[in-house]
């Protein structure tokens, strides 16, 4: 069970966290967002479905380049940040809050594992990316 | 190439040190961008901005027969512009297809100066090598050399670009020596340049001296300004020092792609390559008539187009990259995408593709699909600039 108002993010730079409400949502990081640049569009998942985790959710197109979203853990979407369609540039300058992909439900004791705390992914982010 | 091969620019530490994001290109390590590539495009296009292109490459070409080996190297009419000038072409290989877009600076009859795309610098180098054997073999005189390493380039651009340049040089206008550059003619002042005219200044307070053109790869007004390699950090700290008089911003290579594809300048690789000869790309008014070149003898023979570069824009938002497929409305491959981007001064999705028939009517082509990703969306052709009056439905 993750604490509120906490990160965890995955390998591929996503995270999922609980905001005060108990409500869970799903973005990517920071330093994925810095690394792809300006985003221009999103293409989000499914409103209702249900992915595993790792599962390709969506893409993410900055001016440069496309990547893709993968969920962090086993998720069903509640809702999409539709905010994102006409201002995907929320990604940018808000990925941890505003630039948010979607409020999810995910199983009440979801697996951390395979996963990092913010602490663990500064870690992970410093030693696999630095040049 | 790979990135471990990388060159740096005498500027790379400053790229570095203002967090800008680094990328390997045409075997440099580059700055992508600084901070945004749109909050930089649209600066250019508003203000002014400042790129590090020091990893261009430049080629001079010395002798008493320069001229005759420049007319026949290049496809334009070189030898003809006057002393100061500059002139856009390219070099065909025997088969017609391009071997690199260049511009070609005229000092005097006996001595030009070649820019060339930094990724083409080694191959435009050893073919103009070969071409020189030839002329010498024959008794010509004229000697090529790559001063690439020892030369700094850096592009000021925008609209704004005056408000810098001017109040910071004083210029040169007498024959004689100018940093690396040695002018045999009286040069103009730098105010009095039109586009492609070059010139001379000194750069006060930090005493360089600069060959400055009236050119750019923006559709902006602007400079490129070459320099020793050396005093390339030196004159780059300062201009962005005096930010202030232009509202001054570094700008990294990918709005430089951005502001070159809104004002449909082919990049090397995307728009041409070997493949392609000048009438595919509608670069035939860069064919001399007047004048034999290498290729030209191949061209007599294409009668038609073998394929056609159009230029489109999307109703989407999704950005169409180099080499996906266009379909036409009967969903059948017709061509690939040479440039896709995102259009900052528009905000929607832009960009270039050949089509394999060269005689194909485009106002057929009024509907057509871009395959982006197995997502088939539609795009409509328009004329470019893009940068320019455009206003949806104005494009025909």
């Amino acid at each position: 069970m993750i604490k509120s108002g906490s990160f965890y993010f995955s390998k591929s730079h996503e995270w999922v966290g609980m905001d005060s409400n108990n409500k869970y949502h799903i973005g990517i990081s920071d330093f994925a967002q810095s690394e792809l640049g300006d985003v221009v569009y999103v293409s989000l998942p499914e409103a209702g479905k249900t992915y595993k985790k790792d599962d390709k959710i969506g893409e993410i197109e900055s001016v440069k380049s496309v990547s893709e979203i993968y969920a962090p853990v086993e998720l069903k979407v509640i809702s999409v940040n539709s905010k994102l369609n006409d201002t995907p540039e929320l990604i940018n300058q808000d990925p941890n809050g505003a630039g948010f992909i979607a409020e999810v439900e995910v199983s009440n004791d979801f697996d951390t594992e395979g996963l990092m705390d913010e602490s663990a992914y500064k870690t992970f982010i410093d030693s696999s990316h630095h040049e | 190439m790979d990135a471990a091969e990388s060159k740096k620019t005498p500027l790379y530490d400053e790229h570095a040190k203002m967090g800008a994001k680094i990328v390997s290109f045409a075997g440099f390590y580059m700055p992508l961008y600084y901070k945004s590539i749109i909050e930089e495009h649209l600066n250019v296009r508003n203000n002014s901005g400042i790129f590090d292109i020091s990893h261009m490459g430049e080629i001079t070409i010395k002798g008493k027969d320069a001229s005759a080996f420049v007319d026949y190297v290049f496809t334009a009419d070189v030898s003809k512009i006057s002393q100061g000038e500059i002139v856009y072409s390219l070099i065909l290989n025997e088969k017609g297809g391009i071997i690199d877009d260049v511009t070609v600076f005229k000092f005097s009859g006996e001595e030009y100066m070649v820019v060339v795309n930094a990724a083409n610098t080694r191959k435009d180098f050893a073919w103009i090598q070969h071409i020189q054997t030839e002329f010498q073999k024959k008794g010509k005189d004229v000697s090529a050399e790559n001063i690439s390493d020892g030369i700094g380039l850096l592009s000021v651009q925008g609209p704004k670009s005056r408000d810098l340049i001017y109040p910071l040089i004083s210029d040169i206008v007498k024959i004689g020596k100018c940093g690396l550059f040695d002018f045999n003619f009286k040069p103009k002042n730098i105010k009095d340049l039109k586009h492609f005219e070059f010139g001379c200044a000194e750069f006060k307070d930090v005493n360089v001296e600069a060959l400055l053109s009236r050119s750019g790869y923006t559709g902006e007004f602007g400079f490129e300004i070459f320099i020793p390699a050396e005093k390339t950090a030196i004159l780059w700290n300062y201009l962005l020092k005096n930010s202030h008089l232009s509202n001054l911003l570094p700008v990294g290579l990918g709005a430089r792609d951005t502001l070159r594809f809104e004002a449909a300048l082919p990049l090397y690789g995307h728009e041409l390559d070997e493949t392609i000869n000048p009438y595919d790309a509608g670069l035939e008014k860069y064919l001399s008539g007047a004048k034999d070149f290498i290729g030209k003898e191949a061209l007599k023979n294409i009668k038609n187009k073998e394929k056609r570069l159009i230029f489109f824009k999307l109703s989407g938002k999704q950005i169409p990259r180099h080499s996906q497929r266009i379909l036409d409305e009967n969903l059948k491959p017709i061509g690939c995408i040479a440039s896709g981007t995102y259009s900052p001064s528009n905000k929607f999705p832009i960009g270039s593709a050949y089509i394999s028939d060269g005689g194909v009517d485009v106002s057929f082509l009024k509907n057509f699909f871009i395959d982006i990703r197995g997502n088939f969306e539609k795009a409509e052709v328009v004329s470019p600039p893009f940068h320019r009056n455009f206003k949806a439905g104005s494009l025909k």
